[in-house]
């Protein structure tokens, strides 16, 4: 019985011994034979639903470019800063990596971004459409290239609004068609909701603009959004709460609790963004999109993601090949479209074409035409603690425990003090 | 250590090591030396990883905790600046007292929880094995898919718990959607997953437990409650120690939970110090802020567990 | 009498106790859309192993596997031997600072992870092991949480039996192997069931140090499968089912041993 004891601490030792020897190998980057170099590319999302589209482009890439062997690296998109935040602090930052358009600033105020445009020089960039491929500049300068982007638009149950007898949403709806279809809507006693928007910050600053209203002030110092729109777009969605749509109460932090609410038939409206499409496929239930309704204007929210490189990269040619193959080669966008991965950023509306024939929903155009009119997420240095105070304001106005317009007052001073 | 020990044991000890050092006087050079290298071997083990893997990363975090860093460009140096700051903010103390009330709750529900349970299930009794394993299930069971169950337990509008509250005419509240009750909720979800944890350490005691100690006390007639105030609990003073001690150093640090169910809302009502401190690390970009936090935290917590140390001789019987 | 309502009192908290456990079961078995029903639907239709198929398909799940279990077994033994040897000298041999070093030991479970990971990594980095298996062993070889646990349990075992093997002449090394460890085997194996799901469970370290896929463990491979605008929550709940089987394993075959040795030793 002590022996055991014993057998398994020698064991251990052993065991142990073997792991730390057996790194070695593994440590090193793979080998560079043949003058052949390894690029490191570190993405979320490609992982859990898109790492064979990703490892097609690669191969594509890799075909053309025989001396770089691209390794990719995944992470959730939850972790995913902190991941890269890490590595950067260690030293050994992935060479090319993927930026939301919200952390962009961040980053490339920091420094820690290659200047893609210095290295690709005055190579063409008609192939990206415009508004995307100025939305990574910073500073007049190129430091990530546009790769993908989804928007925002609204869905809605055709059965529901049948049922009820009011006319489907059109392109020229406004907030007050909205609420007033929602109204028709809904029947609490049978567990159906009109409308469905999250009181979070991604909605305010999309309504706000819908309203008319600016977020910053215009040279970005101070909040503009403590004004008649900013509270006229407050009250839009905090009205909504308990009316239209479910309570945080009744919501009860069920996961996906909208989602399975649309699917089950019994969500009328619903913002969301069109990654949903996929999930939506075998519903049971007609349903189709609009471009969101809007009040003083139309503004569809936008989110995009693109590639930057390490400024501490020794590949910066072969990171700038990668981030402009991924960001706008053919192979790329056919293989977004295809996999309905969200879509490519580019100019080039024949590749867009092959979106619209999928059948499912009917009205797929609305995602182009939101296009027309979008709103880009104000973007700080400090642009994750902006997101949480807006958003825990607005959920204390949700939740009746302050006013909206203490609220909106509230929101702007801690903003205020972030800008500062 | 010294401290920790019961005097009569310290006596025994220091007679033991007189005759181990032969009849009277210091012990030879020589023997010193061994006992030495004795004491080293036991401990290098576990002394040089800890020193390479905990230790000196944790002077590594001090260092960060003087700095201004976020993570991305070099670190600059700012002093004691991160913590006048911590020490000014509202924030700071709001999150301490929300931890504070989170140990409060937590500790005497798991504990008085864990220990009746460990007591009933020392018993012999159909199943026993099966139903330790039942128990132990919520411990190894993940936060994720805890938190998603008793946040639907406790929903208001739909849960189990508020429909059984009404049941018996009771309005139930708001649970963790209301601030004054989101902390309770957090309480309740972690004591009763930590339940088995108390149970399992303090079954290991139970059954250090000699019988003969209970049958010399029935045999000198005394009650149940009087084996249990008297010899049990006694005897399992070591295992309560180090319940009592994890439990609070633990405590301290709750974070998994709150994160999961209700990442520090509603309002800020559960905000509690871990969970500040992750967020300043990792998503607001303040590494320097968060490490000077955390020693913050560290503080009260050394504090609180030497105080413990201190008072163990008081409660705490070893053999 | 009183022993029947024990037993009801502990069969009824039992069901309590097996109820999230059960649901994340169920979830598992029902299809996509119907998952996380409010309340649970006990009894979905269309059951059936799909979300296990998915979970094969979506991670690479035997290497995770292989990867979680060889990193945790060879983490508890090392935990279990360093923990043991260093709680032996904590009860039982004198040394001047002794109370100080064990408050050192101590103070290690009082900084919070999150902030010791980025020193960590870079420290990991000057040593070249980062995206290694030692690199996600290493913070875990020595546990002051098992060395302050096995020192309360040689605590005690009372000073006679190893006093006589003095007397008998037999060293430290052999009255730790052959006296003292014997007499702990509750708290070892307890020990070895945490020691484990330390390592098993371990997130936050894993995610920032490992790169290569070949060398993810199982909570990273789980975390894959949280999308960032939805989630298979079927395909979750399998993935949390399949990770608990091996620590209950585990536990099971640890309370059958500390039983079997408390009855074969015969001392308590």
């Amino acid at each position: 019985m002590n022996k055991t004891i014993l057998a398994l601490a020698v064991l251990a030792t052993a065991l142990a011994t073997t792991t730390a020897c057996s790194q070695g190998s593994a440590t090193k980057a793979p080998a560079a034979d043949g003058g052949k170099v390894t690029l490191r590319y570190f993405t979320f999302s490609a992982a859990p639903d898109h790492v064979k589209d990703l490892d097609k482009i690669v191969a594509a890439f890799e075909k053309e470019n025989p001396k770089i062997d691209v390794v990719v690296e995944t992470a959730p998109f939850d972790q995913y800063f902190t991941k890269l935040q890490t590595s950067i602090a260690g030293g050994t930052a992935p060479d090319a990596f993927e930026l939301n358009y919200e952390n962009f600033v961040t980053y490339a105020a920091s420094g820690s971004l290659l200047d893609l445009g210095a290295v690709g020089g005055d190579s063409d960039v008609s192939a990206y459409a415009p508004e995307s491929l100025n939305a990574f500049k910073h500073g007049g300068k190129q430091y990530a290239l546009p790769a993908s982007f989804s928007t925002v638009v609204l869905f809605y149950n055709k059965d529901l609004f049948d049922k009820a007898g009011v006319e489907p949403p059109t392109a020229d709806w406004t907030w007050a068609d909205e609420q007033a279809a929602a109204e028709k809507l809904t029947d609490r006693k049978a567990g159906i909701y009109g409308d469905f928007q999250p009181v979070q910050f991604f909605e305010f600053y999309k309504a706000l603009k819908q309203a008319g209203g600016e977020f910053l002030s215009p040279d970005g110092k101070k909040t503009a959004f403590n004004s008649p729109a900013g509270i006229k777009a407050a009250k839009w969605l905090v009205g909504k709460v308990g009316k239209t749509m479910p309570t945080e109460a009744e919501i009860g932090g069920t996961a996906d609790y909208d989602t399975n609410l649309f699917k089950s038939g019994k969500l009328a409206m619903w913002h969301n963004g069109i990654w949903q499409f996929a999930g939506l496929k075998d519903v049971p239930f007609e349903w189709d999109v609009v471009v969101e309704p809007g009040d003083a204007t139309k503004a569809s929210a936008v989110f995009h993601n693109a590639v930057a490189a390490s400024s501490a990269t020794k590949l910066a040619k072969e990171a700038y090949a990668w981030a402009r193959f991924l960001s706008s080669s053919k192979v790329a966008a056919t293989t977004r479209i295809e996999s309905s991965w969200e879509l490519p950023p580019v100019s080039d509306q024949s590749v867009l074409a092959g979106y619209l024939k999928d059948p499912k929903p009917a009205n797929r155009q609305a995602v182009f035409d939101s296009l027309k009119s979008i709103a880009l997420p104000p973007v700080i240095q400090r642009q994750q603690e902006m997101q949480d105070a807006v958003t825990e304001e607005l959920a204390n106005a949700a939740a009746g425990r302050k006013p909206v317009e203490e609220a909106l007052k509230d929101a702007a001073a801690r903003v205020d003090e972030l800008l500062a | 250590m010294t401290a920790t020990e019961t005097p009569a044991s310290a006596t025994a000890r220091r007679a033991g090591g007189r005759r181990r050092a032969g009849a009277g006087g210091r012990p030879p050079r020589g023997r010193r030396l061994r006992y030495a290298l004795t004491v080293a071997a036991f401990l290098l083990p576990s002394l040089v990883p800890l020193t390479l893997y905990t230790l000196i990363p944790m002077a590594g975090s001090l260092w960060v905790s003087l700095h201004e860093w976020n993570l991305i460009t070099p670190m600059r140096w700012v002093g004691l600046d991160n913590y006048a700051d911590l020490l000014g903010d509202p924030g700071t103390r709001a999150a301490f007292l929300h931890t504070l009330a989170f140990i409060a709750g937590y500790l005497p529900l798991v504990y008085a929880g864990g220990l009746g349970l460990a007591m009933l299930l020392n018993r012999a009794m159909p199943g026993r094995a099966l139903l330790r394993g039942i128990y132990f299930l919520p411990v190894i069971t993940s936060w994720v898919v805890v938190a998603l169950m008793w946040k639907w337990l406790l929903n208001p509008a739909s849960g189990l718990v508020n429909w059984a509250l009404g049941l018996v005419g009771i309005d139930g509240p708001g649970w963790w959607t209301d601030p004054a009750w989101a902390m309770p909720s957090i309480v309740l979800a972690s004591a009763w997953k930590d339940l088995g944890f108390v149970m399992i350490i303090l079954l290991a005691g139970l059954q250090a437990v000699p019988k003969e100690f209970h049958e010399a006390a029935r045999v000198d007639g005394a009650s149940a409650w009087q084996r249990f105030r008297h010899v049990t609990l006694p005897l399992l003073s070591p295992s309560t120690f180090f319940v009592v001690v994890i439990s609070l150093i633990n405590g301290f640090q709750v974070f998994d939970q709150v994160h999961v169910m209700t990442g520090g809302g509603p309002g800020g009502a559960t905000q509690v110090v871990v969970e500040q401190v992750y967020t300043f690390t990792f998503q607001y970009q303040k590494a320097g802020a968060a490490s000077a936090l955390s020693w913050l935290l560290f503080a009260v917590v050394l504090l609180v567990t030497l105080v413990q140390v201190r008072a163990q001789r008081r409660w705490v019987t070893y053999a | 009498m009183r022993r029947i309502l024990g037993l009801a009192v502990v069969a009824a908290g039992a069901l309590v106790m097996l109820f999230p456990f059960a649901w994340a079961v169920i979830t598992s078995l029902t299809p996509g859309g119907a998952v996380l029903a409010t309340p649970p639907d006990f009894t979905p239709e269309g059951a059936g192993l799909d979300a296990y198929r998915r979970l094969l398909e979506a991670v690479p799940f035997w290497r995770i596997l292989f990867n979680s279990l060889w990193i945790g077994i060879v983490s508890t033994l090392l935990q279990l031997a360093t923990s043991a040897m260093a709680a032996y000298a904590f009860a039982r041999l004198p040394f001047p600072g002794r109370g100080a070093l064990f408050a050192v030991y101590l103070a290690t479970l009082m900084v919070p992870l999150q902030v010791l990971i980025v020193p960590l990594f870079i420290e990991m980095r000057m040593f070249n092991l980062v995206d290694t298996y030692f690199a996600v062993l290493a913070p875990t070889i020595a546990s002051a949480f098992g060395v302050f646990l096995l020192r309360q349990a040689i605590a005690q075992v009372p000073k006679e039996f190893d006093e006589a093997a003095v007397l008998d002449g037999a060293g430290h090394f052999r009255i730790f192997a052959f006296i003292v460890l014997p007499l702990i085997r509750p708290a070892l194996a307890t020990f070895a069931v945490f020691g484990f799901m330390a390592s098993w469970n371990s997130y936050l370290w894993p995610l920032v140090i490992i790169r290569s896929p070949e060398f993810m463990t199982l909570p990273l491979g789980l975390a894959e499968l949280h999308g960032r605008f939805t989630t298979e929550w079927n395909v979750v709940m399998a993935g949390s089912v399949v990770s608990v089987v091996p620590i209950l394993v585990l536990y099971l075959f640890a309370q059958k041993h500390v039983i079997a040795s408390v009855a074969q030793t015969g001392l308590k």
